[in-house]
């Protein structure tokens, strides 16, 4: 092959080179969805529909709530629109955080980019373009619900409320973004050895920050006293502070629903100013410094592991003594597994600490005193925020298992074990995490609200059997519906088995939901006790039966499939 | 005229491994360079660090005579590089990749046809050109990324295993094209443990261990310098058979 003639004035291909390929790349996966997967659009679409009717029915209830107060512009609707937008400050630069390191300094993308004539600024451009893309999703499940219920709520708003609204979500977005960049390029630049966990850590303490602020703010309950108040409004001061962009866009969106144009229009341009001009900052800084950040993110060695466990498995074995040894040699393998990816465990650490903050909580809100139908209600809607978290646990994390021993399957399938046992090995790590974990938090719920023994039995042995749904649902439709080639556990959760399980997951919650809400609804005054109506514990059993029945159904089929299936 | 690839003094290190010590080496046109060594001698390094991925923390490194780092993207444009993962984008066709490339070398559509056309045949790619590149074998999206590599015509290649997941066939398309390279003035620089393959084609073969070269020559200089001569197997392992251990700052 004859070599290129020579060009001694070589010029780059630019940002529309990129940009175009990046267009064929989802027009292609796009279409591949269309043609293979519309199951998983209707279904993706559907949960979309259901978050956003959802939001968009809170929010309208609590402005026509406020509507019928006449301070509701002096204090509530600023509060409302500082507190909205300065959490979304918070996690859209925390999500470009997060997607920017990935895509700049960990994805194969990232390498081939860099060794192609492109100048390192068009890749930067680009990836900030991809991840305020990929960030969009606020604008759609948060700030549409948000704008709809304002529309609603408020008959006399300005004319241009609704364009007004859409242009200061579109300023407001890259602002984050370029804080999130600034902070992946920072963290690889400096920190390049613990960087998922620093993120995971950082996002940790910023949870931990917001929520013991917001239990100052509201503790000590008598709310309505003065010293309440004007503590409350000292703290909510921090928020309100003229030089964050999420106040810029709270005090334009009121302008424009008070039909103040010029006002609205000034807060607009200085918020999109502000975002230009952030944007092309931090563009420029990363660009202009990624080079080390990208070789220092590269350049870190594996950190060595000491690991103390023996031929047994160690304490991780230990735990799973009921096992046949070579199960549970997988089963502490998977263990170990997840307490090293602080992804995982993170996960369950947030979702349940918060949970259980707000039981720590539950006496300061007087809920022991609350009128008996409350008392009743809370652990029924205690047990299904648990059932909730299980399923995006195990729908995430649990599923994807066994399609990522595809790689092993060689290594495994030749251990002198039955596929039935790796397949029980996994369920029982999954049964082991999800069920100490869901369990220790409806323990919890019991005794902060003191619901009496016979109450605290029920929802235990319910909550393992939601347990055991989820896990056998989540461990058997894995094992039926496997994507042995996909290394990316996402991908494999993302697609048709993992939406499959995640319909199955939701719908067997609800099924159990349905039947716990009736049998709270027939011991609304006296909560479940031992001279509760028989059909009480009928149903109760019903429940309890379901649960098991069709998560050890879902292992059976997963099983019978995983044998069958040449390796 | 410059050497095609031009190493002086290199160091690189990763907290205190040094990975690759004081490395110096020159590959001039028309030379297919072999570059063995075993697992963690800093072969992977060295060539990332060509291709301008990684930065020596001393000496530099010369691409067609630029600098890369400052005249990197002068550099880039005269190489291609074919790391041993290959990367495709799943989401494009073979075909829609390879006109991305051909994109990002300001190559014109007659340009980019012809080659496009004469590298398919070649490499037997015709058959799954147009599906999406996640539907590939390992064998398939490495002939993409050699056709990839190779569409530009560029001045030296570099490439690391190239023969991994590859067909007898293929195996020797891809020995053919080298030959086509380095004969039409081009060079290649490939990294392999495939020592059958290095004996067959390259014109010089060095030996990396511990970071630093510890034999560059022809395959007859290097049997000259061993001890137990015969073929590259044995000298390769006389020469390395020293302790494994990283060395240490």
């Amino acid at each position: 092959m004859p070599l290129s003639k020579s060009n001694p004035v070589f010029e780059p291909a630019g940002l529309a080179t990129l940009a175009r390929v990046k267009y064929r790349i989802l027009y292609n996966t796009v279409r591949e969805v269309i043609d293979d997967a519309p199951v998983k659009i209707f279904a993706t679409s559907g949960f979309i529909f259901l978050i956003w009717f959802a939001l968009y029915a809170l929010f309208l209830l609590v402005f026509q709530y406020f509507q019928n107060n006449d301070l509701q512009f002096v204090v509530a609707v600023p509060l409302l629109f500082n507190f909205f937008f300065v959490a979304l400050l918070v996690l859209l630069a925390f999500s470009n955080a997060i997607l920017t390191y990935g895509t700049l300094f960990t994805h194969e993308e990232a390498n081939y980019l860099l060794s192609a004539p492109l100048r390192v600024g068009s890749t930067i451009t680009l990836k900030f373009f991809e991840s305020l893309f990929f960030s969009s999703w606020s604008l759609i499940l948060l700030g549409l619900p948000l704008m709809m219920a304002i529309g609603e709520a408020y008959d006399d708003r300005g004319p241009l409320f609704y364009p007004m609204f859409i242009a200061f979500f579109l300023a407001f977005v890259p602002i984050p973004g370029a804080i999130g960049l600034l902070s992946a390029w920072l963290i690889a630049r400096y920190l390049p050895r613990s960087a998922g966990k620093l993120l995971v850590g950082l996002a940790l303490v910023c949870l931990l920050a917001v929520i013991v602020w917001g239990m100052r703010s509201v503790r000590d309950v008598g709310f309505v006293t003065n010293e309440w108040l004007d503590g409350f409004f000292g703290r909510m001061s921090l928020i309100q502070s003229a030089i964050l962009p999420s106040t810029w866009v709270s005090r334009g969106i009121e302008a424009t629903i008070e039909n103040r144009l010029e006002d609205a229009l000034c807060y607009l341009l200085v918020t999109l100013s502000n975002g230009i001009f952030l944007s092309w900052l931090a563009v420029r800084i990363v660009a202009c410094g990624f080079l080390p950040a990208f070789d220092r993110a590269r350049s870190s060695s594996g950190q060595v592991r000491r690991s103390i466990a023996g031929a047994s498995g160690g304490v991780a074995g230990r735990i799973f003594f009921f096992l046949p040894r070579p199960a549970r040699l997988i089963a502490a393998k998977d263990l170990r597994t997840f307490v090293r990816d602080p992804l995982q465990w993170s996960q369950l650490v947030i979702l349940f600490g918060l949970m259980s903050l707000y039981l720590l909580n539950a006496p300061r809100f007087e809920m022991s005193d609350s009128p008996t139908r409350l008392s009743a209600f809370v652990p029924f809607l205690n047990l299904g925020a648990v059932s909730f978290i299980l399923a995006t646990f195990t729908s995430r994390f649990v599923f994807p298992m066994v399609s990522l021993e595809g790689h092993q399957l060689w290594f495994i399938g030749l251990l002198p074990i039955s596929r039935t046992w790796i397949l029980l090995a996994k369920y029982a790590f999954s049964m082991m995490v999800t069920g100490s974990v869901a369990l220790g938090v409806m323990l919890l719920a019991s005794y902060m609200l003191r619901i009496g023994p016979m109450a605290t039995s029920v929802y235990l042995v319910v909550t393992f059997c939601v347990c055991h749904g989820l896990c056998g649902f989540a461990v058997g439709i894995g094992a039926r519906l496997p994507m042995f080639q996909q290394r990316n556990p996402a991908r494999i959760a993302n697609g048709l088995g993992g939406t499959i399980n995640l319909i199955c997951s939701v719908v067997l919650i609800c099924t159990l939901m349905t039947g716990m809400g009736y049998v709270t609804y027939r011991v609304e005054d006296r909560g479940i006790t031992t001279d509760a109506p028989r059909v009480v514990f009928m149903i109760i059993a019903g429940v309890c039966l379901i649960g098991l029945a069709l998560g050890t159904l879902a292992m059976w089929i997963g099983a019978r499939h995983l044998k069958r299936i040449e390796l | 005229m410059a050497q095609a690839i031009d190493i002086q003094g290199v160091v690189k290190r990763f907290g205190q491994k040094l990975a690759v010590n004081g490395l110096t080496l020159s590959v001039p046109p028309g030379e297919l360079f072999a570059f063995l060594g075993p697992n963690g001698a800093g072969k992977t390094t060295t060539i990332k660090m060509i291709a301008g991925l990684l930065t020596p923390h001393e000496g530099a490194i010369h691409v067609c005579g630029h600098l890369m780092g400052t005249n990197g993207l002068l550099a880039k444009a005269q190489l291609a590089y074919v790391p041993d993962q290959p990367f495709l984008y799943e989401k494009l066709t073979g075909r829609e990749f390879l006109h991305f490339v051909a994109e990002m070398y300001a190559m014109g559509r007659a340009e980019r046809d012809e080659n496009l056309t004469k590298l398919t045949r070649q490499l037997d790619m015709e058959p799954f050109l147009d599906r999406l590149g996640g539907t590939y074998s390992h064998g398939m999206k490495q002939r993409v990324v050699l056709a990839a590599a190779l569409l530009h015509q560029p001045r030296v290649l570099i490439i690391d295993e190239p023969m991994v997941g590859l067909d007898p066939r293929t195996v020797r398309s891809v020995k053919d094209l080298f030959l086509e390279i380095t004969e039409s003035g081009g060079s290649v620089f490939m990294s392999t443990h495939t020592l059958e393959v290095a004996e067959a084609v390259a014109n010089r073969i060095g030996i990396i261990h511990q970071g630093g070269l510890i034999a560059v020559g022809t395959l007859e200089e290097l049997r000259a310098t061993a001890t137990r001569q015969h073929s590259l197997e044995e000298i390769f392992l006389e020469l390395t058979e020293t302790s494994d251990a990283p060395i240490e700052e």
